[in-house]
């Protein structure tokens, strides 16, 4: 039976998940983040993390998530996708969990494609439904304008 | 002097007079010292006016005949009993000899003993409470009034006056006494005023006239606003005591007002403390979060490493979890203290009104003692 190992967030009410091999850490949102000109809304710029410069993306309105006030607990996750850096703004990162591989709910072929194939899957953990990101369209979906 | 021819119409004079004059009167016609003829009034007798009495030498009318000249006498009521006033008209015969005396004798009163049966009567009734007149001679009680209201059976006409009595002191002194005496003698506090009488020539002291009122009203009215000036004086003090209870209410609520404040503060300090907790907690938790990826990242080498991350993780859910607790304790806290504020401000509020109120029933007292005051020293003047 294989295992996976998930970084739950939250945008708004809902949760999402990735793979815990994407992710690098999750930091307070850095007070200084370096504005980028020419850039999508929903990239806020960029921070200098122990000497490597990482763009913050505010994943809520990339996403279309109504978006809300950034409170205490929002964080900012970095990723680490393919030795890419990514720093994403959270409202939450709950937990990290372990699930079967079984359990998790694949979405249907045309379903995933409307979605741009970001959401792989659906874990369901007691009433809660939590969004499986896929961790490798992540950056190019992130990171590719429309 | 009358001469013997007209002692016959003196007698016949006599006869119509002798119930005409008030008070009464005698008439005598003495041949040498012995009565022969005498004209008595009805209300008016004396033991030595009698036919065949002999006259003693020392007599008004023995003085006359022999100093052959009128003579009028007063005399004391140590001779007949009563004062009397004589007078001796001496009676001449035809060669101008002295045959006899014609003699008359009035009872000498007092005018106020005389108008005692008219006045008193009246006067007696004329006090609100009566009254119980009365006039005494030397030695005793001779005429008496009481009124339909108060009598005083005890000292009737005839009581003889004792050394202890104000008419016999009035005597004394010869001036006028007013006292007042106590229930303790006569069963109910009274008034007596006693004047001395004298005769017409105001040289000898010859009766008293006295007055008896009951001063039952006065007295009572006195003790009354006695009783009410120290029932006051304890009604004050108890105003005073709830005065100052009042005050120290005013003063604990004050202090309780500001211990309750105090309390408000702690359990804002205990939420601070407590949003403390919550950012070491939320730290906990990133530093659980991100050993669970470093673990994870490390593969089977962190599969150790992973546990203590997890559980750092439920360490610090757990120390977050207490945080809403210890909020809703501070607000329950809170919430209770405001009330409990909010009670004792109106506490102080009546302690307020409390003292308030006391203040102005102090005056209000203070004003009615002093009308009380007023009240006694007046009752002392009735």
């Amino acid at each position: 039976m294989r295992f996976l190992q998930l970084v739950v967030f939250r945008l708004g009410d809902e949760e999402y998940a990735l793979e815990i091999t994407f992710a690098q850490e999750i930091i307070r949102i850095p007070e200084r983040i370096t504005k980028m000109p020419y850039l999508p809304s929903y990239i806020e710029g960029m921070i200098d993390l122990r000497g490597k410069a990482i763009p913050v993306i505010d994943l809520k309105e990339r996403f279309g998530v109504e978006q809300s006030e950034r409170g205490v607990d929002s964080r900012l996750l970095i990723l680490n996708i393919e030795n890419v850096g990514i720093g994403i703004i959270v409202d939450d990162v709950s937990e990290v969990i372990k699930v079967e591989e079984q359990s998790i709910e694949r979405l249907n072929a045309e379903l995933s494609g409307l979605g741009s194939s970001k959401v792989q899957g659906v874990v369901r953990i007691d009433e809660r439904l939590i969004l499986l990101l896929n961790g490798l369209n992540f950056r190019a979906e992130v990171l590719t304008s429309r | 002097m009358i001469a013997l021819a007209g002692v016959e119409a003196c007698k016949i004079m006599a006869e119509f007079m002798a119930d005409l004059i008030p008070g009464g009167v005698l008439f005598g016609v003495v041949e040498r010292d012995t009565f022969v003829w005498v004209k008595t009034s009805e209300s008016f007798t004396l033991d030595i006016f009698q036919v065949g009495k002999r006259l003693k030498e020392d007599t008004t009318t023995v003085q006359a005949m022999r100093n052959k000249k009128v003579l009028t006498q007063n005399i004391p009521r140590t001779v007949y009993g009563m004062r009397v006033v004589i007078v001796s008209i001496p009676i001449i015969d035809e060669k101008g000899d002295v045959w006899g005396a014609f003699t008359i004798a009035f009872p000498k009163l007092h005018p106020v003993a005389a108008a005692f049966g008219d006045f008193a009567p009246i006067l007696a009734e004329m006090f609100p409470e009566g009254a119980y007149i009365y006039m005494s001679d030397l030695t005793k009680i001779a005429y008496a009034q009481a009124s339909g209201k108060f009598d005083m059976p005890s000292i009737a006409v005839g009581y003889e006056l004792r050394e202890t009595d104000i008419a016999y002191r009035t005597l004394q002194t010869k001036k006028p006494i007013i006292e007042e005496i106590d229930a303790s003698k006569y069963g109910q506090p009274l008034t007596i005023a006693n004047f001395p009488l004298y005769d017409d020539e105001h040289k000898n002291l010859v009766a008293t006239l006295g007055i008896v009122t009951p001063k039952k009203t006065a007295v009572t009215l006195r003790e009354m606003s006695i009783n009410l000036e120290s029932s006051l004086e304890g009604i004050a003090a108890a105003i005073e005591e709830l005065s100052a209870s009042a005050t120290e209410i005013h003063t604990n609520e004050g202090e309780l007002n500001t211990d309750i404040k105090g309390i408000i503060n702690v359990s804002e300090e205990i939420n601070e403390v407590s949003a403390f907790i919550k950012e070491i907690a939320d730290e906990t938790k990133m530093l659980g979060l991100n050993a669970a990826i470093e673990a994870a990242r490390a593969g089977d080498a962190g599969r150790g490493f992973g546990v203590v991350a997890e559980e750092i993780r439920k360490l610090s859910a757990q120390s977050k979890s207490t945080v809403p607790r210890i909020k809703q304790l501070t607000d329950t806290i809170k919430q209770k203290v405001e009330e409990a504020s909010r009670k004792s401000n109106i506490s102080l509020d009546a302690s307020q009104g409390q003292a308030a109120a006391s203040e102005e029933i102090s005056a209000s007292i203070e004003e009615i003692t002093s009308m009380s005051m007023e009240l006694s020293n007046l009752a002392k003047t009735l």
